[in-house]
């Protein structure tokens, strides 16, 4: 009798509780949709105003923007050649050197590195990426920028510099500011990012799994390869995305080392621009409307271009995915 | 080939015992020997002096509460523990006379000699031919005919081959439960092992999954010296030939499982098969 007259008024509270809670449940859940509804609006507002703050610029010289070099203001004619040249070959600098560097750092930590030392390493990675990139800046313009002058550059140019087809890549005199120098600090700032994600998504592969191939006999290497890859290859795929965003997007850093010319050259030692640094130099400097126009257009390009990237890697993971089975 | 443990526990005095006289008389050699294993996690002591043979053709089951020592004993016999830091073990196990952990011995040959299935299914994330194919590419060159064959004999092996031959090269992930751990299985025979050691292989399945495996089991041990750690009485009992009972870090008993159990000259073997602790 008792129990059930405990039932009775726990039913009780139930049902008086019950109302609240329903009238609750939507208005969280509008809550919730405003939040997110929110996001895209932000997100279209931006694209909006992209496009129209950069219409007189594609208006005016159409896809010819995409193509020419020139970048005049006093005659105001306006190229992004340049700058979107500059942006792609300074972000794939950065990845040919940073992705093998954090690949390589993030193996060391979980797979490799001694216990005490796991700790305190991967603080300091992380350390790497909390540095304001206008330090990064400051560092590259006075420390690395005269170091490659005098060191890499020479050698680059005494050797890979003669060899025919790629030699062209390295002409030019050594100036220490240039597209490789920001490629180079453009890694350094992608590294952390990288071997962070990288190492996160390492600790994820089952011990057990780990156990079964080093339980056939396979070795260190074979396991990474064969093993560790694999079954992490959509997070590795997404930590190097990461950081290639990272690098597309970069300013301060660059615009510090690269030169700033608006000039399409093929040899990397030479200035360039990309178009974040463009825009931070010029804003300012901007009169006119359609020089503002360009440089807003130039904007719009950039997301385009990182929307494009995101866009293809979402893909390959897609075909990744669904060959996970194919044959070796 | 005698159980060194009856000489330091007595006997209970209503079962005088018969430390291993069945035991010599086997026609089923000694394939490992294991002899005075000891092993520390750091400072802990896991397992305390454990001796006993397991013979070849024989399956040999470990039973014991959680924590006694039963894994961890599995893992030595392969050396898998040496991937982790401060694990150590002492003692000798020696495999046709071989000391295994001896230092100067090849790591990764004596890893293909004996094979681990672990409590878990393990497919690696490749294509179930890739999966087979991994354990035998890392010591041998197989033309693709001859790899082929030892593939199918692999998944045949491991009454596998029905299910999955006409998707070999579909995902091993895409598996059931059970026909992963059958994958398992074939990996680790189709490098020609000569000892299986399996690790609570039927724990993560199904009844119908288990009885397969358990079947599997008997199929093998007609190829093989077989070590299974089991917390599965009936399973243990069904499956095994030689049973040893572990508590904590120390072998208590072992002996033929018919033996150990209908008459257990231990009573905590006893207390623990009839489920009185544990």
């Amino acid at each position: 009798m008792a129990v059930e007259a405990e039932m009775v008024a726990i039913a009780d509270t139930k049902a008086r509780r019950r109302p609240a809670g329903r009238a609750g449940d939507p208005a969280f859940r509008a809550l919730t949709v405003l939040f997110a509804t929110l996001v895209l609006l932000v997100l279209s507002g931006i694209i909006a105003s992209l496009v129209q703050g950069g219409f007189l610029a594609f208006a005016q010289f159409g896809l010819n923007f995409l193509v020419t070099s020139v970048w005049n203001p006093v005659t105001e004619k306006f190229g992004a050649l340049a700058p979107i040249y500059g942006t792609l070959v300074t972000s794939a600098i950065a990845m040919l050197v940073g992705v093998p560097l954090a690949f390589g750092v993030a193996l060391f930590i979980t797979e490799l590195c001694p216990k005490w030392l796991k700790r305190p390493l991967g603080t300091m990675i992380e350390l790497l990426a909390a540095i304001p990139s206008i330090i990064y800046g400051i560092w590259g313009l006075f420390i690395l920028a005269p170091f490659i002058q005098s060191h890499v550059e020479p050698f680059l140019i005494a050797t890979l510099g003669n060899v025919p087809g790629i030699g062209v890549l390295f002409a030019g005199p050594p100036l220490g500011i240039g597209v490789l120098t920001a490629g180079f600090i453009l890694a350094v700032m992608v590294l952390p990012v990288i071997a962070s994600v990288m190492r996160d998504v390492f600790e994820t592969v089952p011990p057990m799994l780990k156990e079964s191939a080093y339980g056939l006999g396979a070795t260190t290497a074979e396991v990474v390869w064969r093993i560790v890859l694999p079954f992490t290859r959509v997070g590795v795929v997404g930590a190097i995305l990461l950081g290639l965003g990272r690098a597309l997007g970069e300013t301060m850093a660059v615009t510090f080392v690269i030169g700033n010319s608006h000039h399409v050259n093929p040899s990397i030692l030479q200035p360039g621009t990309t178009i974040s640094a463009a825009l931070a130099n010029e804003f300012t400097e901007a009169v006119g409307d359609l020089y503002q126009s360009s440089l807003i257009a130039l904007g719009f390009i950039l997301f385009v271009i990182t929307f494009l990237v995101l866009a293809a890697a979402k893909l390959m993971l897609i075909r990744l995915q669904k060959g996970a089975g194919a044959a070796a | 080939m005698s159980v060194s443990l009856a000489s330091t526990t007595p006997p209970r005095s209503d079962t005088p015992a018969q430390p291993g006289e069945s035991a010599t008389v086997t026609p089923f050699p000694v394939k490992v020997q294991i002899r005075n294993v000891g092993f520390h996690y750091g400072k802990f002591e896991a397992l305390k002096s454990v001796s006993l043979p397991l013979h070849d053709r024989r399956v040999t089951a470990f039973i014991g509460p959680s924590g006694c020592g039963k894994s961890t004993l599995l893992r030595i016999l392969n050396r898998i523990y040496e991937l982790y830091p401060n694990q150590t073990a002492t003692g000798e196990v020696l495999v046709d006379g071989q000391n295994i952990l001896s230092p100067g011995l090849d790591l990764n040959l004596v890893r293909a000699k004996i094979g681990m299935v672990f409590q878990k299914p393990t497919p690696f994330p490749m294509s179930i031919h890739d999966n087979i194919a991994f354990g035998i590419r890392l010591y041998e060159r197989l033309p693709k005919s001859e790899l082929d064959d030892r593939i199918e004999s692999a998944l045949r092996r491991a009454a596998l081959w029905d299910e999955v031959k006409g998707k070999l090269r579909q995902s091993g992930l895409g598996l059931s439960g059970g026909q992963q751990q059958r994958l398992c299985i074939a990996r680790a025979i189709a490098v020609q092992p000569e000892v299986l050691l399996l690790d609570e292989p039927a724990s993560a399945l199904d009844p119908i999954s288990t009885q397969r495996i358990e079947e599997l089991i008997a199929e093998l041990k007609s190829d093989y010296c077989i070590a299974i750690v089991t917390h599965n009485m009936q399973q243990a009992a069904r499956s095994s030939d030689y049973t040893a009972f572990m508590y904590l870090g120390e072998l208590i008993e072992f002996d033929e499982t018919e033996r150990i159990f209908t008459h257990p000259r231990e009573k905590r073997t006893e207390d623990y098969i009839t489920g009185r602790f544990g």
